[in-house]
């Protein structure tokens, strides 16, 4: 189990390219260019008396249709407050009924890959984490992330949300989309990210032998030649170089004993924040089950939307 | 247990045993490592249909213990890192409709717990215990690797499915279970209960002509029916906030029923245990396997 002084020991060898954000300027231009098209159809069977559930379909990079659950809080006219809740690495996006009984609308997205999104990409799990690796323009993430861009933009169109109030989370690969999302796009106003994935590739990689980090393991032995343009192309993906980008209130949630996602390289990502920032930090837990986890995020969000209300 | 479970499972080993399991296996030069190979296994389970596992073996001459990860419910059953992989043969079963095992019928989740539950002869589910019967033939059936004692272990549905594998296959040494579905138990069926189990609610409130239906279809597959003829030893976890796989009480009833069970309350919500419970998992099966 790492300790306190691990993490603080850590010290990561990523680095940011020289041209990071002309490369992120220029992919969140190419998304622009793409009608959004949104598609809002009822989910009779998920919805009850006090929510209502929707399939949403809307347009991405590449013009990939993108699928994800939208729940509408049933009672009270809006705006809501929005979370958008962004999916683990093999998990599908749940229905999050939970938030939406609470006045709260969420987007559950299904990037490209997932089940309700994989009709024109489906490199599979394991898979995902080394398709396209060749270059930044190819890497499946470059899509992956526009999906998730494209969810706040979603949320930003509708007129039943608020868009001053829109936040975001995830755990695993989710809470690393939230922050690279929220560097990505400033309409998110605060979010939790637990046990954060796609953070410092290269020590992760080497620190432990479970999927998916082992993936690139596995494509560093297959092809050593292409091991330094791997690494190279991952370094404009890393959650660390996005992280001092981000501008809103950020919580990182750390397992101590992950063996996932090594805790040092999700404190990287934590470390690199120049935002508001907290940090919880779980001695005895392992990836994804710290058990005071869900109650944490679920109070910590309510705090920063019932704040933004009384602002407002 | 009661006549029509025994019909279904009767009718459910003679459509295995009509079919040769027509194992074969393709070593992933990708993902195996220095100290196990991986391999890609298919083989066919009830209805023709070819299912797909991964199938780890370590370096050197066997036997080899083996653990039989069943799938939970969801889409992807990936290749598991257990450190038992270095000791032991590995296996990650699917069912069909999951990843890989997707070529007739892609399943949906949330979606698959009510697939064709409006008839038993279309009820997906009652097959999807046919294949993890299936997965477990499949690895003795294999070539590849000597394999000596066999524990089944998995999570949720998962830990149903080992629950299911341990009544009808005596071989089975061991077996860790967390938060068993419920399915087919009436505490499944009320309302208010988190998904996935919430699906069979919703679909009773939408199609309220269909709820005995729903009720006959998946009764024959409670765990309980079946539980008293485990006879291998079961560690058990629950937690005590669960409602969308293994209510409490319902877990607890069914400890009751297993003749040797170590039943652990956890206080978590739905992972019965996570974190300090794999590790109690990992020492426990090790003791059983003799991996020391």
């Amino acid at each position: 189990m790492a300790t306190e002084q691990d993490l603080q020991d850590f010290t990561t060898q990523v680095t940011c390219p020289d041209d990071f954000d002309e490369f992120w300027a220029g992919t969140l231009e190419m998304l622009s260019g793409i009608s959004l098209n949104p598609v809002v159809a009822a989910e009779p069977l998920r919805s009850n008396d006090d929510v209502h559930v929707f399939n949403v379909t809307y347009l991405s990079l590449g013009g990939l249709e993108i699928s994800a659950w939208y729940s509408l809080p049933a009672h009270g006219d809006g705006p809501f407050p929005a979370v958008i809740n962004f999916p683990g690495y093999k998990s599908e996006p749940p229905v999050r009924r939970d938030w939406a009984r609470r006045g709260v609308a969420v987007l559950s997205v299904a990037v490209r890959g997932k089940l309700k999104s994989s009709s024109e990409f489906n490199p599979g799990y394991p898979g995902l984490l080394t398709s396209g690796l060749e270059s930044k323009e190819t890497y499946g993430y470059r899509g992956v992330i526009s999906d998730c861009v494209r969810g706040v933009d979603f949320l930003s169109s509708r007129q039943e949300i608020d868009p001053g109030r829109i936040y975001a989370c995830g755990t695993s690969q989710g809470g690393g989309l939230t922050l690279i999302t929220s560097a990505l796009r400033p309409e998110i106003k605060a979010g939790v990210s637990g046990y954060p994935f796609l953070c410092c590739y290269p020590e992760a990689m080497a620190m432990f032998r479970s999927y998916p980090y082992d993936e690139l393991a596995c494509y560093a032995r297959a092809y050593p030649d292409q091991e330094e343009r791997m690494l190279d192309t991952l370094r404009y993906f890393d959650a660390v170089n996005f992280a001092p980008r981000i501008k809103c209130p950020m919580v990182v949630g750390i397992a101590l004993d992950d063996e996932v996602c090594p805790p040092e390289t999700s404190y990287a990502a934590y470390q690199a924040l120049t935002s508001h920032r907290e940090l919880w930090l779980f001695p005895n837990s392992g990836h994804g089950n710290a058990h005071e986890y869900p109650s944490q995020e679920r109070a910590w969000l309510e705090s920063q939307i019932e704040r933004s209300a009384v602002a407002s | 247990m009661t006549t029509a479970a025994n019909r279904f499972w009767r009718q459910t080993e003679a459509v295995l045993v009509e079919l040769p399991a027509d194992v074969r296996l393709h070593r992933d030069d990708f993902y195996s490592q220095p100290d196990w190979d991986v391999f890609q296994m298919r083989y066919t389970s009830a209805d023709g249909f070819r299912l797909f596992a991964w199938l780890s073996v370590p370096l050197g001459d066997g036997p080899f213990p083996a653990v039989i990860r069943m799938p939970d419910y969801a889409s992807v059953h990936d290749i598991v890192y257990t450190p038992l992989r270095e000791r032991a043969v590995v296996m990650n079963p699917t069912f069909r409709g999951q990843r890989e095992s997707d070529q007739a019928f892609q399943a949906e989740f949330p979606g698959l717990l009510t697939e064709g539950i409006e008839d038993p002869g279309s009820y997906v589910m009652r097959r999807v215990f046919a294949d993890a019967l299936r997965g477990f033939d499949a690895l003795l059936a294999q070539g590849q690797a000597e394999v000596g004692e066999v524990a089944v272990i998995g999570t949720g549905l998962g830990g149903t499915l080992a629950l299911a594998v341990a009544a009808h296959r005596a071989a089975v040494k061991a077996v860790a279970a967390n938060t068993p579905m419920a399915l087919g138990n009436p505490a499944s069926l009320v309302p208010g209960l988190a998904y996935p189990l919430a699906e069979l609610d919703d679909y009773m409130r939408l199609y309220s002509d269909q709820k005995e239906a729903v009720k006959k279809n998946t009764a024959d597959l409670d765990p309980l029916k079946t539980a008293g003829k485990i006879t291998s030893p079961v560690l058990l976890s629950v937690g005590i906030y669960d409602t969308g796989s293994c209510p409490l009480a319902f877990g607890e009833k069914l400890a009751a029923k297993i003749p040797d069970c170590d039943l652990r309350v956890y206080h978590g919500a739905g992972e019965g245990g996570g974190h300090e419970h794999a590790q109690i998992q990992l020492s426990w099966l090790s003791d059983r396997l003799g991996l020391g």
